[in-house]
Formats: C-alpha cells, structure tokens, sequence
C-alpha cells in the first residue's frame, strides 16, 4: 500500500516554492492529480492544492500545459 | 466603560501581535543585474522601517515564467517572460501589514508579488544551500586529492631520476 509523500518526508508545510515536489502531483496538462491516485492524505491534498494555487499565480507552474 | 477600555487594550493588543509573513515578488527582467540589490534594499528598507524583523530571504534570480505576463509600464502594457524571482520572510505586527501591501502595490519594478502568512521554520524541502555546499565540500575533495598527487608525482619523478642515474652509473 502506497504512503502519503508528504507524511512519509514529515513535510508540516507544503512551500509554494518547492516547484520540484509540486509538479510530482500535476498532470501533463498541469492538473492536481486526485488524492485517490496519489495517495495523499485528505489534510495534506488540501496543503497541496493551496501551494499549487500560489505556484500557478506567480508564474512558477502553469495554468494549462499542452 | 471599564469593558470597553479592557476590548480596546484587547484590540490594540492583537493589533501589536506579530505574525510571521512571507513576500514572494517578481522584479521585473528591465532592471540591470548592478540595480538588483538595490530593489531588495529598497523593500526590506521599509519592511525594517514598518517594524518589521527579517527572518530569512532569498535574493532574486532570474527565471523563466510559466506564462507571460501583462504590466503597464508607463502607459504602455508590455509582456514579461522573464522576471527576477526573490522571496523575504519577516514577522511585523499585523497592523502594518496593509501598508506594506500598498507599498509593494504601487511599486513599478514589481511584476507580481504573493504575500502570504506563513511559519517561522524553514518551510522549504529542498532547501538549495546545503546542495550548493555539499557540491563545494565534493570540489574541494578532489581538488585537495588532485593537489596531494601533484605534490607526490615530482618526489617520485625525483626518485626515478636517482635510480636511472645509479643505474646510469653501474
């Protein structure tokens, strides 16, 4: 059984400037891959939405790729 | 009445409360490397100015943008590509706060800034600086090898010589 990546590295606070890590949970388009597929926990899926939001508004991912 | 003075203490009191923010912030690709530092000085002057205390930053480097984006620049709208990326962590009372917004607002040099509550620990996985120092500590390893061999091949040389003029000499 797959573990959640941000409770298995003890990650407390997903940065928005972490792109790198970021981008392991987007799509080719750039879409949030659903927490059913990656395995993140609900309170971190939530984390990782707010931090991609903030990625995709200064420009460090984009809004649709492809 | 003494209520009252006590929710207004109370109010003053959240207001002096500090809150630890972070500012992302584009500067834009027209300003020359040389101008840089002093844009950054130009904002932590007034965070420092509004009370508040730097607790980490990271300077600004340029870097590609995911899509371009759109500023007005002396009437004129203009696209950006390219824009230089930095980041400041401060705490400040939260009543200042609306103040440095406006200061960055009005800004031209800016491109886009995100400002943020955050937390006073390194939020970042991958911080960038103990790669940088793992890869200097790798480069000084094999310079100091590549210098301990240079040191031993001329004793050595040294020692060849010798024997080839023993030999020379038998």
């Amino acid at each position: 059984m797959k573990q959640c990546f941000f409770s298995q590295n003890n990650i407390n606070h997903i940065d928005y400037k972490d792109t790198e890590i970021l981008k392991k949970f987007l799509n080719p388009h750039a879409r949030i891959i659903s927490k059913k597929k990656t395995c993140v926990t609900a309170k971190n899926q939530r984390k990782l939405a707010m931090s991609v939001k903030r990625a995709r508004f200064m420009a460090l991912l984009p809004y649709v790729a492809r | 009445m003494e209520k009252k003075a006590e929710k207004e203490n109370k109010q003053e009191k959240e207001g002096n409360n500090l809150q630890v923010y972070e500012v992302g912030y584009h500067i834009v690709s027209d300003v020359s490397i040389e101008n840089l530092p002093n844009e950054v000085e130009n904002i932590k002057n007034f965070l420092v100015k509004e009370g508040a205390s730097i607790i980490s930053e990271e300077l600004p480097k340029m870097r590609e943008l995911a899509y371009s984006i759109k500023k007005t620049v002396g009437g004129a709208k203009r696209n950006f590509d390219t824009a230089y990326f930095g980041w400041i962590k401060f705490d400040v009372g939260e009543a200042s706060i609306a103040k440095i917004k406006k200061f960055l607002d009005e800004n031209e040099n800016i491109l886009r800034f995100l400002l943020i509550k955050t937390v006073r620990e390194n939020t970042l996985f991958s911080p960038k600086i103990p790669v940088a120092v793992l890869v200097k500590e790798e480069i000084r390893a094999v310079k100091k090898d590549s210098a301990e061999k240079e040191i031993k091949s001329p004793i050595s040389q040294e020692e060849l010589d010798k024997t080839i003029d023993k030999l020379i000499a038998e």
